[in-house]
């Protein structure tokens, strides 16, 4: 630029200094950048872009408060130049503030417009900020500056893609080959770019000529990747309509039998379903026992015309499946069964097959050598009639079978993981972890084993034991075992330990898992940021466009739908009860749990020291990087307890929710839970109509219709703004002539034998104030005969007698544990006790050494 | 079982796949890594819900020069306990190395093993025909050694 203000000009010296600076930042030599930026500094203090150059480099250096300081001071020290902007941007990049710094980056580009370090930067916060327009402008202007560069032209494109324009996107694509030279054979960027070129013709429905590009492409060699050229042109020719087709998707289903999507694109090309129910079941069954004989190898055919085939037929093919399956021992065996069981016929030839085999297996010698009935085959026999039978709700019969299994061969560790099992199913949990804990012994080099015996001891609320086992795979170096399975982002860990402090009433601690699991989401939704320069340097653009369809939907995932369901109902219990985040609970802390405190303590002392350590050592070359350290200040959960705005927080939770995962009702119910506490009544009663499309007679939203009803009324006046949309949407979910009572007690007659709607309708007497032998008379009608009592239900109804202080609460303990012969979730305090110690004990069998743990897993 | 080629959404149950069975552990952005770098390497199998039941985590090897052939390289290979005796370790593995050989002309293809894992080592060697080229000492964060494999991929 030619017109430098005079506050940023430089004599030569120190001019020349500043570039080296530039340098030594560049190159990450902090410590002399440093010293550069203070011999210019000691001249001309108020030199905004050093002054900018030196809070970089301090905050590279993890002196990060002070160097943000000295950004921030620079820039106002010279607000034209496009280094004070750009190092601003920066900073914020760094903190993951991307709509700040790209307002940065937009301020550097007014004062340097052809900036290509910049403009770059610029392109990426818009494609992670999905600011589509102004991507295209980006690009454009990138690609004006340097023309020469292809992977600008594809970046183009993509802006244009992105942006909902294909056909400009597949203008700029033509351009950019016409211009092409010398393209050497097998060059895969080019490859995955021609890939890119037919997928735009696909979508913008241009079949023949996306056909016509990919065959002469693939032809000439210039696409080289085969299986996405077959996948690609079988679909084509399904689009067509044409004859070819058919065979395209047998040449697939040649190249990979064992892909099921290439079966199915074979069969619907033909006109015909893979579904049971479509009268051309039996068409379809004809061709996969082609297929199944054409390629002996494959299982996918073979698995696929069990679901199709019926009777006698069904017998026939399913007896030499099951026979192999049980002869190999494949554990999966049952698992795979499973889909067929929607059958009830089905059910029963599978349970005379393998019963059939059992009395084959066992009436042969079992210290037999024939290869063809091992003494194994009858073991997996077993272990399949006791999935079988457990999957049908017959516990007592599946763990006498496991019984006679386990007494024949007490070595193999699936026999005691599905006996664990069952009993978890049965309701005993200790006796489950018990089990876990017997198979894990068997093999403890095995961290399947180790992962599933810690989740069962998690499953029965022994926190500190399950994370006993899983340090035995986690980092030594990690300060927890908890903390390693965090940063790896084991959701499956943060989901399970999160619910068994839920359940054990440590919400503290719940509620930081909970929040552990948001932060691994914000994380994969971070990573992706690099990807948009980098895909576009490397042309793998097909995959870079579905990572970031991917991305938008990231928090569909069922992880994040149950941290954030849960959460938000501890935040609301919070909101409602604030002593529940205060010095309520921890006046009945167990000993396991004071101990967890004290190591929550210690580790964040640790921490702070640290940080301490880091700050004192500014000495040091050391690159920290831009991005603010991790810190955990409230390694205990009690801060985010006691914090101010539990419902802002809940519905910051549940937001992405009504967009990814709108059809499930437990989102509009916690939706309305927060909004009715945020005196959102219009949102509210939205959420509520949400619910009622759902599923109208779900007892939970029955309880809010009531709730809402009463809380509304309540008000000293309606809303103004809101009112007749109000009391609209209000009359809607319960008229306005009916009473709450006369609403409730409609609601029971409809659903008499639902154990949960009896649930709700005790919960809503309770409110209206019906005298307590009424509400418990209602609860008590669940042990009726007609109502299907199962024991999550059993235990919610549990949890609201006692909450409520029902007299009658250890009687319907007595009657549950009566009821499920093989629980002990229903078992007093001191059982449960003596349980848990049974369940911690060290295993009674003679484990590892045994020769026959060989025999049985060769 | 159906085995295909991953897609973006399977990172997510690979990763879970992974730490449920593993004890080297990556986080999604080095899985993201690979399917943004290599995005024909990598393969699924899946169960009949859709759940990843086993994965095949390659690259290409990137420090190959210009002299060297280029080769490729099983980051992490694994199948759920529960999946066993499928023969999923074996098929993953074809397909991804067809791919390497086929798209990248790949020379020959690499991996590491824990001296340990019996299992493992047979079905590289017996069954895939791997065949040892080397010892790393203390190769895994535990300090258990490991056999550098190879297995070449020219016809």
């Amino acid at each position: 630029m030619s017109d430098i203000p005079a506050k940023r000009a430089l004599p030569s010296k120190e001019s020349a200094l500043f570039k080296e600076l530039l340098t030594l930042y560049e190159t990450r030599q902090l410590k002399k950048g440093l010293k550069t930026a203070d011999q210019i500094l000691k001249k001309f203090p108020e030199h905004g872009e050093t002054t900018c150059m030196k809070g970089l480099v301090l905050a590279h250096m993890g002196r990060r408060e002070e160097g943000v300081d000295l950004v921030r001071k620079g820039v106002r020290f010279d607000l034209t130049s496009h280094i004070c902007w750009h190092v601003y941007g920066l900073i914020h990049k760094g903190e993951k503030n991307y709509e700040e710094a790209l307002k940065c980056y937009k301020q550097a580009l007014k004062y340097d417009k052809e900036n290509l370090n910049i403009l770059r930067d610029a392109a990426q916060l818009e494609t992670q900020l999905r600011i589509y327009d102004g991507l295209v402008e980006t690009r454009h202007t990138l690609l004006r500056i340097r023309p020469a560069m292809r992977q600008h032209w594809v970046a183009l494109a993509v802006a244009y893609h992105l942006n909902g324009n294909l056909t400009e996107a597949k203008k700029v694509l033509e351009h950019y080959e016409s211009t092409l030279k010398n393209i050497p054979d097998y060059d895969v960027e080019h490859s995955e770019t021609m890939l890119y070129h037919v997928r735009l013709l696909e979508d913008l429905g241009e079949f023949t000529e996306a056909l016509a590009m990919l065959d002469v492409n693939a032809k000439d060699r210039v696409i080289v990747d085969k299986t996405s050229i077959m996948e690609i042109r079988a679909r084509l020719l399904a689009k067509l309509g044409s004859d070819e087709a058919e065979h395209a998707w047998r040449v697939l289903v040649e190249h990979n039998p064992d892909c099921y999507q290439y079966y199915e694109g074979y069969i619907s090309n033909l006109g015909l379903s893979l579904d049971v129910s479509d009268a051309s079941a039996p068409k379809t069954l004809t061709i996969l026992e082609e297929f199944a004989t054409q390629l002996p190898k494959a299982t996918a055919p073979r698995r696929l015309a069990l679901t199709l085939a019926s009777g006698d037929h069904f017998t026939e093919l399913v007896t030499p499946y099951m026979l192999s399956g049980l002869k190999k021992g494949i554990p999966s065996l049952f698992s795979d069964m499973k889909g067929l069981y929607t059958d009830e016929s089905k059910q029963q030839i599978i349970e005379k097959v393998a019963d059939d085999a059992r009395n084959q297996f066992s009436a042969e010698p079992s210290s037999s050598t024939s290869k063809d009935a091992e003494p194994t085959s009858y073991l997996w026999t077993l272990y399949f009639i006791a999935q079988h039978h457990s999957y049908l709700g017959r516990h007592a019969k599946a763990i006498e079978i496991l019984d006679l299994a386990l007494s024949h061969t007490p070595t193999l560790p699936e026999l005691h993981m599905f006996k664990g099992r069952v009993l978890k199913r049965a309701g005993d949990l200790f006796g489950g972890a018990r089990c876990l804990e017997d198979a894990r012994s068997l093999d403890g080099q095995d961290r399947f084993l180790n992962t599933k015996s810690a989740k069962y001891r998690l499953r029965a609320g022994m926190v500190d034991e399950a994370s006993a086992l899983f340090g035995l795979f986690t980092k030594k170096d990690a300060p927890s075992p908890g903390a390693d399975l965090e940063e790896m982002q084991s959701l499956l860990y943060l989901v399970e330990a999160a619910d068994a402090y839920n359940r054990n009433g440590n919400l503290g601690l719940a509620l930081k898992k909970y929040m552990a699991i948001k932060k691994v989401f914000d994380e994969i939704e971070d990573d992706q940021y690099d990807f948009h320069g980098y895909s576009l340097r490397k042309f793998t653009v097909n995959i870079y466009l579905n990572l970031l369809s991917w991305e938008d939907r990231l928090r569909s995932h069922p992880a994040y739908i149950k941290a954030a369901l849960s959460a938000s109902a501890i935040f609301v219990a919070l909101h409602d009860n604030p002593s529940l985040g205060t010095g309520a609970t921890s006046g009945e802390l167990t000993s396991a749990q004071k101990k967890a405190k004290q190591k929550a303590k210690k580790a964040a002392e640790k921490l702070k020291e640290d940080a301490k350590k880091a700050t004192h050592q500014t000495n040091t070359n050391d690159d920290k990087g831009l991005e603010p350290p991790a810190k955990d200040d409230d390694p205990d959960g009690s801060k985010l307890l006691q914090c101010t705005d539990p419902l802002e927080r809940a519905a910051k939770l549940l937001n992405p929710l009504a967009t990814l995962a709108e059809s499930k009702i437990e989102v509009w119910i916690a939706t309305y839970d927060v909004a009715v506490r945020r005196k959102k009544y219009l949102q509210a009663s939205k959420a509520l109509m949400r619910a009622v499309a759902i599923d109208a007679e779900h007892p939970e939203l029955h309880i809010r219709r009531i709730e809402f009803r009463q809380t509304v009324s309540a008000l000293p006046e309606t809303p103004q703004v809101s009112g007749s949309l109000l009391t609209e949407s209000l009359n809607k979910l319960l008229p306005e002539e009916v009473s709450a009572e006369a609403f409730n007690s409609q609601y029971l007659q409809r659903h008499s034998t639902s154990a949960p709607a009896i649930l709700a309708v005790a919960k809503v007497m309770l409110k209206l104030q019906t005298p307590r032998e009424q509400v418990d008379d209602t609860v008590f009608t669940v042990f009726g005969t007609e109502v299907p009592l199962d024991i999550k239900s059993s235990l919610s109804i549990l949890s609201f007698l006692r909450s409520s202080k029902s007299p009658r609460e250890d009687e319907f303990r007595t009657r549950c544990g009566e009821k499920f012969e093989l629980s002990t979730v229903f078992k007093s305090a001191e059982e449960l006790e003596k349980l848990r110690q049974v369940a911690l004990a060290p295993p009674q069998f003679d484990a590892v050494s045994s020769d026959k743990t060989e025999d049985v897993m060769p | 079982m159906n085995i295909r080629r991953l897609r973006v959404e399977d990172l997510a149950g690979m990763q879970a796949c992974n730490l449920q069975n593993l004890p080297e552990n990556y986080t999604n952005k080095y899985y993201l890594y690979h399917a943004m770098s290599w995005p024909q390497l990598s393969y699924v199998a899946e169960d009949h819900k859709g759940r990843i039941v086993g994965y095949i985590l390659a690259k290409m090897d990137e420090e190959a020069g210009e002299e060297t052939e280029p080769h490729g390289h099983v980051t992490s290979i694994s199948i759920l306990r529960s999946y066993r005796r499928l023969g999923l370790a074996k098929k993953l593995m074809l397909e991804s190395q067809e791919a390497m050989a086929t798209i990248y002309r790949a020379s020959y293809v690499s991996l590491h093993v824990r001296k340990s894992n019996r299992a493992a080592l047979g079905l590289y060697r017996d069954t895939l025909g791997f065949t040892v080229e080397d010892i790393e000492k203390k190769y895994y964060a535990d300090g258990e050694d490991a056999y550098a494999m190879k297995l070449s991929l020219k016809p």
